[in-house]
């Protein structure tokens, strides 16, 4: 159905796809395997014309093609479901399912009635029962979730591509979703499905095609494989040489960082925990369970509802992010673009930023003195940067991530954040990323180490939080954290999704 | 369709935004109807459709612009060289003033297709983009004349004054376009595209819609808009005047914000801005009974888009 | 990076040079020192705009108040009716005042209640007109004392007074800018306003200071170019507001914030005056400096959006 050849794509400072090749065809499922930043989003965004390939070619359904813009690509058969939701919250959930495609009436205009009713027999197949007239914006994540999925089963789609369907909906809706999508294969749509949730290929895919920092590495028939050999083509290394050796926690002494009762309205309720200095604290959790927020609001930058914190054994309500920093509080950001660096500017104003008082003299900013201390930070991460003056829009993700390090571990005293740290970034830098963090707890630091990815959370941490829905579910630690006890408590019992249409409006 | 329409205005009363258009609109007749016996009467809420529709006018190229997250600022340009281009070319030849009626429309529409042309091709911000064109429609016409200049026959005022059973032509050309703008956006697979462009310019590219051509249709719509108005300000005064639209692009935004449209795009409703455009009209009829003065009027308005935009929660802090 | 950036101001450059010597080639006095003062004196009120506007663009904002301010500041002078040289400096600290004070409004509009700064900033424009136009009544009377005249076209040394004026500011705005940390925070500011906030950095602080300073720049300018002109009435600066934006875009401040220097903006605005003169010295139309400004800031915009895009 689709083949790929010699698929390259370059952006500014990293090579996102390197000669790739694929192929998937009528009647299979077949899933796109790889890291965060091994290439996969920008693949199928080449294939549905958002991304143009600076080198090879696109067959599909037997024809050379190159199409430049979505439309091409969808008129030709091809739907996908991105991992960021494609929905506009000021329209309907039917007039977003039939976007493009709404029924008409004789005089050509949309005939709302004939579209709320296959709307909702669209979502009825999907087994999930929602009001097409709600605007969408007032839907659960879970439920746009099924919308985005339903827009796949209207009109003639030859090829289906889901990127990540499952990360925000629960146990139940997966199984229908898999069971949907097994009809959908009888009926010989061709399906690529990405995830990296190995159980969900072992249970739906037939082949698998493996990539890793923007290369091919191969292609299998699922039945052949086991999950170790899997992981193992994923990363590029057998597990135990990734992560740093684990060290017992330190003996408790006061924690560093006390949260009680922590709230923030309507996102987190009721959080409570203790970070120690020395040790590395997961928090995980599915997209959406309140993570980030309760970092923002230990941080100081979204303000909390409710709940009393203590950093070193004093009071810590209600900081600014000035105050935080002062107090030896660092958060390295989720969104590395959007949040962290100031991509307009130089490597050594961006690893100063936070610090700036401490560089500022009588007569203005010390330039020798913040070039210095930018020197040694590209020093001591290894930062490959031509030099303190270069800008940090053309370093590649790792590297820009080694500056964010840099730039709090300068500041930060007591308690680091690591929101995500190692989105984006190839396993070598990850690697590298894993030694620094180790050694930051080492050093004395507590860290509070946010992420979604479960190896990484079961191969740093000693204590692990999980939440859900913005409360903490269950708490392991030692011998017990594996990724099976983790997911059950960020995925645990949740309610049945039919009252979702009253929930939406109260919203 | 008007009874619907309001119908629908009313359903969508959850939205707060008319809410308080819909409230001051009740307060200020009201008022006006306490303050001056004049002012509560049929024949002057004729006289007020009839001075409304060059701003409505103005005002609905304006929101089809914001809703696909855009915003012109060569309004009040068009309207302008509109006016001189009709008065002008009549004056010469009093012949062609039915033809001129089309010309300048088709004028205003190709002004409007070069903003959005050049938005689209530059990637610079529209804000930019439109001011540029501003400054250099207002330049031509300067250069042609800084006087009040050329004449339609006299006809054409009717146009603006004629009444048809009472109502006045003008009045109910403009409510007409309101109406046929509504249906577009509301019964069209392109008008519905509007509101995901708006809303997401990214998600409707990888959605496939064409946002190229939607966002030149805006902004054609918007120039075309933009002449109607300006046809109709030689209707009103049979001049051409380069000073006319000064004032419109600013005015053409208020009815907008107060009709729930926020500035970043994909959400409103057309009839908010009509009710917009009925509430600056009234007010400013009620002022002028009461005697403020225009300047203290221009402090209002000024004041009016301040606390409108205050209030209303708008997308990110764009230009 | 640092290459682009030269290659930029490598073309700056060559176009002032061009045309300075087209204007030469035109105008064989052009060059002289007196029309080179002339030049300059009609070039330093609007300088002193662009470089608050400057500050301004850099923190992702956008002022179209400054033309009516200045005017509105210019008639406020007018109203104190003063005759003595010693009320001068009265006039300046209230100017300032009064000026810090709009630029706090439009600040505090844009970073606290989320307006975008163009309405914000358009509406705070027809405010000061209403308001101006209301205490005139259409038409300024009052005066001033006579050394305002002095300020606008005086010269020490054969320095114009303005001019050195506008050395001062620019000195010190530089300073603040290029060398101080606020200078930092500002461009921090306006490249991640968010990432601003989790270091610590108060944007919204940040960002009134901004305007304000924009506008205590256009108070300070109106009062320079009532001084310049000679008479006050309700539109002095008009199309100010333009023209600094225009300036500043030839200078290569990026409208998308984060990006462009204080001097880039300076010879941004030198380069727009040359322009208004050759459109003069070549018997154009005085209102065909508008085609040319719309020209330039659609070109000029497009280019540095694509440069900065490459």
């Amino acid at each position: 159905m689709i083949r790929l050849e010699g698929i390259t794509k370059v952006f500014p400072g990293v090579k996102s796809l390197d000669n790739v090749s694929f192929e998937a065809v009528a009647g299979e499922v077949h899933a796109l395997l790889g890291e965060n930043g091994a290439g996969k989003s920008t693949l199928i965004k080449t294939m549905a014309g958002a991304y143009t390939a600076d080198e090879g070619t696109i067959y599909f359904d037997g024809n050379k093609r190159s199409w430049t813009t979505p439309k091409e690509s969808k008129d030709a058969g091809i739907h996908i479901i991105y991992q960021e939701l494609m929905l506009f919250p000021e329209l309907s959930v039917a007039e977003n399912i039939f976007l493009g495609q709404a029924p008409r009436t004789r005089l050509r205009t949309i005939d709302y009635k004939a579209m709320y009713e296959s709307a909702n027999e669209t979502l009825d197949k999907l087994g999930h029962h929602l009001d097409s007239r709600v605007l969408v914006k007032d839907l659960s994540v879970a439920d746009q979730q099924m919308v985005e999925i339903a827009k796949a089963l209207v009109g003639e789609t030859k090829l289906l591509v889901l990127d990540e369907p499952t990360a925000v909906i629960s146990g139940r809706e997966s199984e229908l979703l898999f069971e949907r999508i097994k009809l959908l294969r009888d009926e010989g749509v061709c399906i690529i499905y990405i995830s990296h949730r190995l159980e969900e290929i072992f249970s739906i895919a037939d082949r698998v095609t493996v990539l890793k920092d923007g290369q091919y590495v191969g292609t299998y028939d699922v039945a052949e494989l086991d999950r170790d050999r899997l992981v193992g083509m994923m990363v590029g290394r057998k597990v135990k040489d990734i992560f740093p050796p684990k060290k017992d926690p330190p003996a408790k002494a006061a924690p560093v960082l006390t949260a009680r009762n922590l709230c923030v309205s309507p996102k987190v309720n009721d959080v409570s925990f203790d970070l120690y200095a020395g040790e590395i604290l997961g928090l995980a959790g599915l997209v959406g369970a309140g993570r980030s927020e309760v970092a923002h609001a230990l941080f100081g930058s979204i303000s909390r509802s409710d709940g009393g914190v203590t950093l070193g054994g004093e009071g810590f309500d209600a900081p600014s992010p000035r105050e935080s920093i002062d107090r030896g509080l660092g958060f390295l950001t989720e969104d590395r673009k959007g949040e962290g660096l100031i991509m307009s500017l130089d490597v050594s104003a961006n690893v100063t930023a936070p610090a700036l008082p401490e560089f500022t003299t009588s007569l203005g900013l010390d330039r020798a003195h913040e070039t210095q201390a930018a020197k040694d930070e590209i020093k001591r991460f290894r930062v490959a940067v031509p030099g303190p003056e270069y800008g940090v829009n053309k370093l590649s993700g790792g590297n820009q991530q080694k500056i964010l390090f840099g730039r709090w571990t300068r500041t930060c005293r007591r308690v680091l954040i690591l929101d995500e740290p190692t989105r984006g970034i190839d396993v070598g830098t990850k690697v590298e990323i894993y030694e620094i963090i180790r050694k930051l707890a080492d050093e004395g630091l507590g860290v509070l180490l946010i992420s979604s990815e479960l190896p990484e959370i079961v191969g740093l941490c000693t204590r692990v939080l999980v939440m859900r829905d913005g409360i903490i579910t269950g708490e392991v630690s030692g011998a017990e954290i594996n990724e099976e006890t983790i997911m059950k408590f960020a995925t645990a019992a949740k309610e049945p999704m039919v009252q979702s249409v009253f929930l939406g409006e109260a919203t | 369709m008007k009874l619907t329409s309001v119908n629908q205005s009313l359903r969508r009363l959850q939205d707060p935004s008319l809410i308080i258009v819909i409230l001051l609109l009740v307060i200020v007749v009201i008022t006006g109807s306490v303050l001056s016996d004049r002012f509560g009467t049929m024949r002057n809420f004729m006289n007020v459709l009839e001075q409304a529709a060059g701003l409505g006018f103005a005002s609905i190229g304006q929101a089809l612009v914001v809703i696909v997250g855009g915003i012109d600022l060569s309004i009040g340009a068009v309207v302008t060289a509109s006016t001189i281009l009709m008065a002008a070319v009549v004056d010469l030849h009093p012949a062609l003033m039915i033809p001129m009626i089309f010309g300048t429309l088709l004028f205003g529409t190709m002004i409007g297709f070069l903003n959005g042309y050049v938005t689209i091709r530059t990637g610079v911000h529209p804000l930019i983009v439109t001011l540029g064109t501003a400054s250099i429609l207002n330049g031509a016409v300067l250069i042609y004349t800084l006087q009040p200049t050329g004449s339609v026959p006299y006809w054409f005022e009717e146009f603006a004054y004629g009444r048809f059973w009472s109502v006045p032509v003008s009045g109910l050309v403009m409510l007409l376009c309101f109406v046929m703008v509504w249906v577009f956006l509301r019964y069209f697979e392109t008008g519905r595209a509007f509101y995901a462009v708006g809303g997401s310019p990214d998600a409707a590219h990888l959605s496939g819609i064409q946002c190229n051509k939607i966002t030149l249709i805006a902004y054609s719509a918007s120039g075309f808009f933009a002449a109607l108005a300006g046809a109709y300000f030689v209707s009103r005064t049979s001049v051409g005047d380069p000073r006319v639209g000064d004032p419109i692009t600013l005015s053409s935004i208020t009815p907008v914000i107060l009709g729930g449209l926020i500035l970043g795009g994909g959400k409103g409703n057309i009839f908010g801005v009509l009710l917009g455009v009925f509430l600056i009209s009234l007010l400013s009829n009620l002022l002028n009974y009461m005697n403020v003065s225009t300047f203290i009027q221009w402090v209002i308005q000024g004041l009016i888009i301040i606390v409108a935009v205050s209030i209303y929660v708008h997308k990110g802090r764009k230009l | 990076m640092n290459q682009n950036i030269f290659v930029r101001r490598f073309a700056v450059l060559c176009i002032l040079i061009v045309l300075i010597s087209l204007a030469t080639v035109v105008q064989t006095s052009f060059l002289s020192p007196s029309n080179i003062q002339d030049i300059l004196t009609q070039a330093a009120p609007l300088a002193l705009v662009v470089l608050g506007q400057a500050f301004v663009i850099l923190v992702r904002g956008l002022d179209l108040s400054v033309a009516s301010l200045m005017a509105s500041i210019a008639v406020m002078a007018t109203a104190f009716n003063a005759t003595s040289n010693a009320m001068i400096p009265v006039i300046f600290v209230v100017a300032i005042v009064v000026s810090a004070f709009v630029g706090l409004v439009n600040g505090f509009l844009v970073t606290k209640r989320n307006v975008s700064p163009f309405l914000a900033t358009l509406a705070m424009m027809i405010v000061l007109q209403g308001i101006r136009f209301y205490y005139t009544q259409g038409a300024p009377s009052g005066s001033l004392p006579d050394g305002f005249r002095f300020l606008g076209t005086g010269r020490i040394m054969g320095i114009p007074i303005n001019v050195l004026a506008f050395a001062l500011c620019f000195c010190i705005l530089g300073w603040l800018l290029h060398k101080s940390s606020f200078g930092r925070k500002v461009y921090i500011t306006g490249g991640n306003p968010t990432a601003a906030n989790l270091v610590g950095i108060y944007a919204d602080r940040v960002t009134i200071i901004c305007y304000v300073i924009c506008s205590v720049m256009a108070g300070i300018a109106g009062l320079f170019l009532v001084g310049f002109v000679g008479t006050v009435d309700n539109w002095v600066g008009r199309g100010y507001e333009l023209d600094a934006i225009v300036a500043c875009v030839i200078g290569g401040v990026a409208l998308t914030g984060g990006k462009g220097t204080l001097s880039g903006a300076a010879v941004g605005a030198l380069i727009l005056i040359l322009i208004f003169n050759i459109v003069i010295i070549l018997g154009l139309p005085v209102q065909a400096q508008l085609i040319i400004k719309g020209v330039i800031i659609i070109v000029a915009a497009t280019l540095f959006s694509k440069a900065s895009r490459a």
